[in-house]
């Protein structure tokens, strides 16, 4: 009786599940002859060129709650796969995938796409096809459709008409396909480095540090690099993206690990990897505008240097004199250790405010899209005409024309302005020094310029610190203050000397003034800054009286006439051939045409933000001012285009001149078919590509 | 009923020993789970044997190409063969696609004409995740010193067609044919294909 009764429970058991399985799955399946994610095939244009290529988009539409997969599916499912049927001998090229998603369903990592999606297919006709033939294609397509809970293997049968024929141009409407390829992983272009360290797995992958990411996540392409539903961890270490996460356990031997590595939503690269070493994992990444606060080895490195490049700064022509009479001042104010600590203090604080204040209007330019460089505000004449009178006072100040109160040696005024003069005369110096700051400290200065806002900052302000280090150490080391020669009739004489660095300073500066603003500017500087001279020699005659700095008012008088002026006497060609950057407009094919028409020679390159030997060669080479000028001198046009987000069109551009991606490097000579040039530059190679 | 209540109670006492992963080429963690008939089966009692696990969700297309071709069980036999335990596990959780219980299996395996030693049941994917089984099929080998020789697909064709299971290798049969003939596996790990394995969403 119990064994029937056994058996009995087992028949009411099965057949409940069965039926329950089967309304569950019922509940759940697409209506019959339905797929859950519709296939349709479409062209990108109805006619191809005998010998030339068409793309095709196998769109996939999911159902509501249904997913398909990546090429690489994940932990389970499979991926698409296509079976041909094309006429003439054309031949369909591999799938490219969009970048994926991410789903994780019971603690297993599914690669898919939830929403709408394309997969491009590019489609080659053999050159002896006949013009006007019909090309019907067919194919099969076998996909895995899936829920969180149920998958089903689809089959789709798809198809698309062509005709052989003269391709029509892509009309501008139909951005249909412009939207498939921008949701292709790029290329990046470079390799990366991964490597297994116990059961973790490690990828470096170049990505300049100021690239913004926004959740990023490593797709891997090659199955057993790394275990998928491991969470992975960023970090960069310079110029250099690190991506952990665990090794599988059953992690075989690999040369190679492919991959897409999304930035952002929508935006991904596609890289390749070798083992190699891969740096120890640095800084959390800024993300989402988030900035880390902790400093990676790269910005203190930069730091150092920008802290050395500021301290060699005090042994410049400009520089010296000034810091000199500073120390001399502070020597004679003896043992009053307070206010040797507060001029210090207060030189530092104006020496690193001035070079903050110049680096934040530069990354501001910057931000703008202005293409400034390192002393930028040197590319204006008027800025070198005010700084060449400055430059002429303090020399006729040395040289004792006359007595200035911030710079007196014996002066009664120096006890009254102390902190005051100190702080000023900070602030001079650094505003002073950065003329001489562009060749010594062009690459630490460049680095700062990718790097993110905060960092860039510190490394401006390490140059400040750098500049008033000598001077905050005499402040607060008494022992050093000692050793500074007693006050006497000598200092005035080395003042006198020390006129003449001045005096050579703004020689130089009137040189800059004439390679500017030509002849003409150059005299009119000259001239402002005789009537400086003669009002200041007025000056030092009625010097001690009240209305002693009268005769300055003539000569402010002349140097603002002389500022406007300036710009009127300036000749253009001379004004753009001392710019550090060159001057460019944004890259469209049509500027690129109407610029050929006019015969002008014209420069064009494609950059990404994430791009690194894009960044280099702009740093290295085109930065340069030996490029500017030349290019200049030529009247040579610069179009820019950037492929930062993969726009379609310069996507398109970069195809036809058989590159998938960036940098590339055009020029274009009057009349002559586009030079490609090397993916690495050099100013010589620029310089004469032009000559 | 009374199997079924033995089953869930045999379930609720699971235990399998946090060994760390399931690498090839080390030892298998041993694991104990309820059978379709509700009697519990450890790893351990087949110490001396080559054993088989094969993980199964007789609702998912993949394991019904293998089934329904009689592919799978042509696998058991050839085992079967060789002296060899076959132990397919179901780690479906409750409520989702191919959870059964012992009624459920029992009927499936007799259905199917199915061969294994044991129909064993990991409702909460206990041993599933101990073993990091991913996908149904996903297959492994456990030789007669208790290290794991094989751990993947069940053949290197990764499709839903049946007709693709002829030129496919079993990985499988050729690791039993090669451990019966004395020589190491030749592949030891492939990558699975299939259905994601159900698990609970714990």
């Amino acid at each position: 009786m119990a064994a029937s009764r056994g058996v009995l429970w087992h028949w009411i058991a099965a057949v409940l599940a069965a039926l329950l399985l089967h309304a569950a799955a019922s509940a759940q399946f697409p209506q019959p002859g339905k797929n859950a994610i519709s296939a349709s095939l479409i062209a990108e244009t109805p006619e191809v060129a005998p010998g030339g290529s068409v793309t095709l988009a196998l769109v996939m539409r999911p159902a509501k709650g249904w997913h398909g997969y990546w090429k690489n599916p994940g932990d389970s499912g499979i991926e698409t796969q296509i079976t041909w049927e094309l006429p003439y001998g054309l031949t369909a090229g591999p799938i490219q995938y969009p970048v994926p998603g991410r789903l994780i369903v019971g603690g297993l990592m599914n690669y898919v796409y939830e929403g709408e999606y394309a997969q491009l297919i590019d489609v080659k006709v053999p050159a002896d096809v006949a013009p006007g033939t019909a090309l019907p294609l067919r194919a099969t397509v076998d996909y895995l459709a899936c829920t969180d809970e149920v998958c089903v293997p689809e089959t789709a049968k798809v198809a698309v008409d062509l005709r052989a024929g003269v391709p029509g141009r892509a009309t501008p409407s139909d951005t249909t396909f412009d939207r498939f390829r921008q949701a292709l992983p790029k290329p990046l272009g470079s390799e990366g480095r991964f490597e297994r360290a116990g059961n973790r797995f490690r990828l470096a992958v170049p990505l300049p540090a100021g690239v913004e990411l926004a959740e990023p996540y490593f797709f891997p392409l090659t199955d057993g690099a790394l275990a998928y539903a491991a969470g992975q961890t960023f970090s960069r270490s310079g110029d250099a993206l690190i991506v952990e996460t665990d090794a599988p356990s059953n992690a075989t031997s690999i040369d190679t690990v492919e991959g897409v590595l999304k930035l952002s939503d929508g935006n991904g690269l596609w890289l390749k990897a070798v083992p190699g070493s891969v740096p120890a994992a640095g800084t959390a990444p800024a993300t989402e505008g988030k900035q880390s606060s902790a400093l990676r080895p790269a910005v203190l490195v930069a730091l150092l240097g920008a802290l050395l490049g500021g301290l060699l700064l005090n042994v410049m022509p400009c520089v010296f004199p000034i810091l000199s009479l500073k120390a001399l001042s502070l020597a004679k104010s003896g043992g009053d250790e307070r206010t040797a600590r507060r001029e210090a203090i207060a030189y530092t604080a104006g020496a690193v405010l001035i070079c903050l204040a110049l680096g934040a209007i530069l990354l501001g330019l910057r931000a703008g899209g202005s293409a400034a460089g390192w002393a930028f505000q040197l590319q204006d004449p008027r800025v070198i005409l005010v700084l060449l009178l400055l430059v002429t006072g303090i020399a006729l100040n040395l040289a004792g024309l006359f007595e200035l109160p911030a710079l007196d040696v014996g002066g009664k005024l120096a006890r009254r302005s102390g902190s005051q003069g100190a702080f000023w005369t900070g602030a001079l110096a650094a505003f002073v020094a950065t003329p001489c700051t562009g060749p010594f400290m062009g690459a630490a200065l460049g680095a700062a310029l990718v790097l993110p806002t905060a960092a860039a900052l510190a490394i401006f302000a390490g140059l400040g610190l750098g500049l008033a280090l000598p001077f905050l150490a005499l402040g607060f080391i008494p022992a050093l203050r000692r050793r500074l020669p007693e006050p006497g009739p000598w200092m005035a004489r080395l003042r006198r000397i020390l006129s003449i660095p001045m005096f050579l300073t703004a020689l130089a500066l009137a040189w800059i003034l004439g390679r500017q603003a030509g002849v003409n500017g150059m005299a009119l500087g000259l001239a402002a800054a005789t009537v400086l001279a003669l009002a200041l020699w007025w000056v030092g005659h009625r010097q001690g009286q009240l209305s002693s700095w009268l005769p300055l008012a003539p000569a402010a008088l002349a140097a603002a006439a002389a500022l406007i002026l300036l710009p009127l006497a300036a000749n253009p060609p001379a004004t753009t051939s001392a710019r550090t950057a060159l001057a460019s407009e944004p890259f469209t094919e049509a500027r690129l045409a109407q610029l050929q028409d006019e015969r002008r020679p014209v420069f064009v390159y494609f950059t990404a933000d994430w791009c690194v030997t894009c960044k280099v060669n702009e740093k290295g080479a085109l930065e340069r001012a030996q490029v500017a000028e030349a290019f200049a001198t030529r009247k040579v046009a610069v179009l820019v285009g950037d492929w930062t987000r993969g726009d379609a069109a310069i996507g398109r551009f970069l195809e036809k001149h058989g590159r998938s991606g960036v940098p590339l490097y055009l020029y274009y000579a009057p009349g002559q078919p586009a030079e490609i040039l090397p993916q690495v530059l050099t100013p010589s190679r620029l310089v004469s590509m032009v000559s | 009923m009374k199997e079924m209540l033995a089953a869930f109670a045999a379930v609720a006492v699971l235990a399998v020993p946090a060994t760390a992963v399931p690498a090839v080429g080390r030892s298998a963690p041993n694991f104990k789970l309820a059978d379709a008939n509700g009697k519990p089966v450890m790893l351990s009692d087949f110490r001396g044997r080559t054993v088989v696990l094969e993980w199964n969700n007789p609702g998912c297309p993949f394991v019904q190409k293998h089934y329904e071709s009689g592919n799978m069980q042509k696998a058991q036999a050839a085992a079967a063969r060789d002296g060899a335990v076959w132990l397919s596990i179901n780690s479906g959780a409750p409520g989702k696609q191919g959870h059964m219980s012992g009624a459920e299996a029992k009927a499936f395996v007799a259905k199917a004409g199915a061969r294994p030693t044991a129909y064993l049941l990991d409702p909460r994917g206990v041993v599933g995740k101990a073993y990091e089984a991913k996908t149904t099929p996903h297959m492994y080998i456990i030789n007669k010193a208790g290290t794991l020789v094989y751990a993947g697909g069940i053949d290197d064709k990764p499709t839903r067609n049946a007709s693709d299971i002829n030129g496919a290798r079993n990985h499988v049969l050729a690791a039993l044919a090669e451990m019966k003939a004395g020589k190491g596996v030749s592949v030891a790990t492939s990558r699975p294909y299939g259905c994601a394995v159900k698990y609970g969403d714990s």
